[in-house]
């Protein structure tokens, strides 16, 4: 059903298309991006009761699924953050357009803008969207660690994977102060630099020499619920044997 | 003016009332110096009346245009005057606009119905009008403003058919 | 003329002729003007200790609804049951049921006056009254399910100080004018046809009230020119509030139907619920009748060929909802896609078992109950009937909302909820703030339009026809 995943090109000004993939064959479920991801964007620690209702506030997750009946269980990984779609279903239904699109096709989350309509929640299909549901905390010495690239969000507010845009605009700029245009790799989100079998990649989906490019385009690269139409960037590569 | 009078009559009965202004007009009273007042809506032309002209329509169509340029404004303008993309929509579309316009459209309509009904009644008009209290209860009042040599006559036409409490109108404050 | 001299204008000798059994109609009552304006008034100034003592008690809920309301914005929205994928909860459910109830107000008033149907006559203030505060109360969820009200303005469509306006793609901003086009459209007109019935109210009191009404009333007098463009202004209302009505719960079916949640994505939504609300508000307001009737001893006005009418409308709707519900359920059955048919298990034998059997068992025994008279007459069991509608017609809601999230595409992110007191707190604060809205203008409005009721008796005569005396209408206008 899917478009192919070349014709994801709806960018303006530096012609990029930030695209991540994931190898499922190479994630380990180890959670080791979660917790990047949670140094790197504020991210508050919901605890056990709360997450085991549903509250949770991690900007990704892994999915984990259970194939089979014991003794011969399968555990299938499947890590899951905003997908970066296309044809975001989120961004239409929000009245104050806290969330939107940027001219780079990044679903952008506008915290000061958002109101706590929760619309984007329900009309995500992939669930990626966390809610604020108390006003954040973060005991000491968390506090210490606190990214000062990220703002801090308040109650009532959603928020969601940004692709980490804090460190694709330090690299950008960087790069211009220089006069040279970005290399491949040089862009990695917090949970990219940190997975260690190296399942997630990110690139710039319109260079077709990238590395997210070439994989994309391998014969294992689906897109989640692609049926729908979303058209997300995020782009995985099927997995074979997994066994836990 | 200061030969003309005002008088107020209570009838019981709609078809006496008719019957009482045909009989006022034929005395040469005009259809604009007599005044009917009653508690319930009759039928336009039951009592034998002109009926008025309205400029309502007028004022709820110009309202109706009003609201649908407003809407129009909001729903197709406005998003180019500070664009932000959303995904897979154009700036503005058919069907969000169609919302959007028809709902201004009607809140107008209804906005300036109301406005345009009071501003025809003159209302809200406060202060001390000729007026009886039994209208509520039932009773036509029939206020005339007459000059004074017709009174008697008036008084006279009233009286054959059943009017009472006929005299000068009390102004009370409304 | 003729037509005029033929109709029983005084009240005086035809009414004479009238034979007992029509004296159970209301428009062919033998009772002057000045009788009818004192059975309205009286029940009105009476405030005894049990009027006061349910305003008392519906304070004091509305007090601990607003605590907890507070303690919901300065705790956050934590401390209700949402949660992720459950986002919207009891707030979102009550706010449809509310519109819903706003929904039989114009449905009496505005379309049976249209089709010129008599016996709207004594409801439609009630009714009408309903719509208005049913809107007031809704119209509070949007604020109160916010996770900063405290910024709930920057919706309201201005240029903020960065020149940006709010998205007019969004459903929530059509809810947003399309409420607020409701409420002042619904409130106008009950206002605009009340004007006659505050100077009736205006001649017959004194002190406090009479200043009111006095200025409610705009210096009504009732001359023939008043009543002419009064009457023009309702014809122009009543046609122009139709398209609203059906609009309003459309758009709140929309913010459902727009997003591509399985089950929520369905083109008979719109239809489906702006009849489930007239099933539900025209319930609401036989509810709302035989309390008030009881409670105001109207039992002159509101009589059983009133309800007997009324009864037989909210069949035909119950039964119109019956059909959109199963043309939507056919649909969601057959095609068998698997998050639905996940839905359809969980409503059929799991979980949403028991909702489902008391949504389909409370909408479905009062179409079958109403259609004996006796039901349809007895205000108790008319009472009982139509409650169960309603507490149909809230399972209903709640199913639809949150039912439906709890499952999505990827069964990860199923979940599941449980309301806490917070919610249940202002839920009740809704209902009993609309409770001691209606009570307290009962008591300071006309319940029944007394001018409608007198036009109504203008209209209507015995004719004879053969050997039988019948009542019919007259045509005139």
């Amino acid at each position: 059903m899917g478009r192919d995943v070349n014709t994801l090109t709806k960018t303006s000004g530096n012609g990029r298309r930030w695209a991540m993939v994931i190898d499922l064959d190479r994630c380990t479920g180890c959670q080791a991006c979660l917790v990047a991801c949670h140094a790197e964007n504020n991210v508050p620690v919901a605890g056990e009761t709360a997450s085991a209702y549903g509250r949770w506030l991690h900007w990704v997750i892994i999915q984990r699924f259970w194939e089979g009946q014991y003794p011969n269980v399968k555990a299938r990984f499947n890590p899951l953050m905003c997908q970066q779609c296309t044809e975001a279903p989120c961004e239409p239904v929000c009245p104050v357009f806290a969330t939107y699109h940027n001219p780079e096709g990044l679903n952008a989350q506008i915290y000061n803008r958002c109101i706590g309509t929760r619309f984007c929640g329900n009309a995500c299909p992939y669930k990626a969207r966390t809610f604020n549901w108390f006003t954040p905390e973060f005991p000491e010495p968390l506090t210490e660690q606190l990214n000062p690239d990220v703002t801090v969000r308040s109650r009532g507010i959603m928020e969601k994977c940004t692709f980490c845009v804090q460190r694709i605009r330090r690299v950008e700029l960087a790069a211009a102060a220089e006069g040279r245009s970005l290399h491949d790799g040089e862009v990695q989100p917090a949970c990219v630099q940190t997975c260690p079998p190296g399942a997630l990649i990110f690139g710039d989906l319109n260079d077709p020499d990238s590395r997210v490019s070439q994989l994309a385009r391998s014969r294992r690269s689906f897109r989640l619920l692609a049926e729908l139409g979303t058209d997300p960037a995020v782009v995985y590569l099927k997995g074979g044997e997994t066994n836990v | 003016m200061t030969d003309t009078i005002r008088m107020i009559a209570l009838l019981d009965e709609a078809t006496q009332t008719a019957e009482a202004i045909d009989a006022l007009h034929a005395l040469g009273i005009e259809d604009s110096k007599i005044v009917v007042m009653s508690g319930v809506p009759y039928p336009e032309r039951a009592l034998g009346r002109h009926v008025g002209w309205l400029t309502l329509p007028y004022i709820v169509a110009a309202g109706a245009v009003v609201g649908f340029l407003v809407g129009l404004f909001l729903a197709v303008i406005t998003p180019h005057l500070y664009r932000l993309d959303v995904g897979g929509h154009p700036p503005a579309a058919f069907g969000p606009a169609a919302v959007i316009v028809f709902v201004f459209t009607m809140i107008s309509t209804i906005v300036s119905t109301f406005l345009g009904v009071l501003w025809e009644m003159d209302f809200p008009r406060f202060g001390r009008a000729p007026y009886h209290n039994l209208v509520t209860d039932g009773k036509l009042a029939v206020l005339l403003e007459i000059p004074r040599n017709l009174e008697a006559k008036a008084r006279n036409i009233l009286e054959a058919h059943k009017a009472h409490h006929i005299g000068d109108p009390e102004w009370i404050s409304l | 003329m003729s037509d005029a001299a033929a109709l029983p204008l005084g009240q005086a000798e035809s009414r004479d002729e009238v034979p007992a059994e029509y004296e159970e109609r209301l428009l062919l009552a033998q009772r002057t003007d000045a009788e009818i304006n004192e059975a309205v008034l009286k029940p009105m100034f009476r405030g005894g200790l049990g009027f006061w003592a349910l305003v008392a008690g519906l304070g004091g809920v509305i007090l601990w609804g607003l605590y907890s309301w507070g303690y919901l914005i300065q705790y956050g929205l934590g401390t209700t049951g949402k949660n992720r994928p459950v986002y919207w909860t009891l707030f979102i459910t009550t706010f449809v049921f509310w519109i819903g109830i706003s929904h039989a107000g114009t449905m009496i008033s505005a379309v049976l006056r249209l089709l010129k149907a008599d016996w709207r006559r004594p409801i439609t203030r009630g009714a009408e009254a309903m719509t208005a505060f049913a809107l007031m109360v809704a119209g509070l969820y949007p604020l109160i399910h916010l996770g900063r009200v405290w910024k709930f303005y920057w919706m309201i469509p201005y240029p903020n100080n960065r020149l940006m306006w709010p998205n007019f793609q969004s459903p929530l901003m059509w809810d947003l004018v399309a409420i607020t086009t409701y409420l002042v459209s619904s409130s106008l007109y009950l206002y605009l046809a009340m004007i006659p019935d505050m100077a009736m109210a205006r001649d017959h009191t004194t002190g406090w009230r009479h200043r009111l009404y006095r200025t409610l009333a705009l210096g009504w007098r009732g001359t023939e020119a008043e009543w002419h463009k009064l009457l023009r202004a309702l014809a122009i209302f009543s046609v122009a509030i139709i398209p609203i009505f059906l609009s309003v719960h459309s758009i709140v079916s929309w913010d459902f139907a727009v997003t591509i949640q399985p089950r929520w994505h369905s083109t008979i939504f719109a239809p489906y619920f702006v009849i489930g609300a007239v099933y539900s508000g025209l319930s609401a307001l036989a509810t709302i009748l035989i309390i008030v009737r009881r409670g105001m001893r109207l039992q002159e006005f509101l009589r059983s060929e009133h309800f007997d009418s009324l009864g037989k409308l909210i069949m035909v709707a119950g039964m119109l909802w019956t059909y959109f519900w199963f043309a939507g359920f056919l649909v969601e059955w057959y095609g068998n896609e698997p998050i639905v048919r996940a839905l359809i298990e969980e409503e059929i034998s799991g979980s949403l078992a028991p909702f489902f059997y008391l949504q389909m068992g409370a909408n479905l025994i009062p179409i079958l109950l109403l259609a004996f008279r006796k039901v349809r007459t007895t205000p108790i069991l008319l009472l009982g009937t139509t409650l169960l509608v309603n507490v149909g017609m809230y399972t209903e809601r709640a199913l639809i909302v949150i039912g439906s999230l709890q499952r999505n595409d990827l069964p990860f992110n199923w979940g599941t909820y449980r309301p806490t007191w917070v919610e249940i707190s202002v839920v009740a604060m809704t209902f009993a703030a609309f409770a001691l809205l209606y009570t307290l203008f009962s008591r300071i409005v006309p319940y029944v339009p007394v001018w409608e009721i007198k036009e109504g008796r203008l209209r209507y005569t015995l004719r004879r026809i053969g050997r039988l005396l019948v009542p019919t209408a007259a045509e005139i206008e």
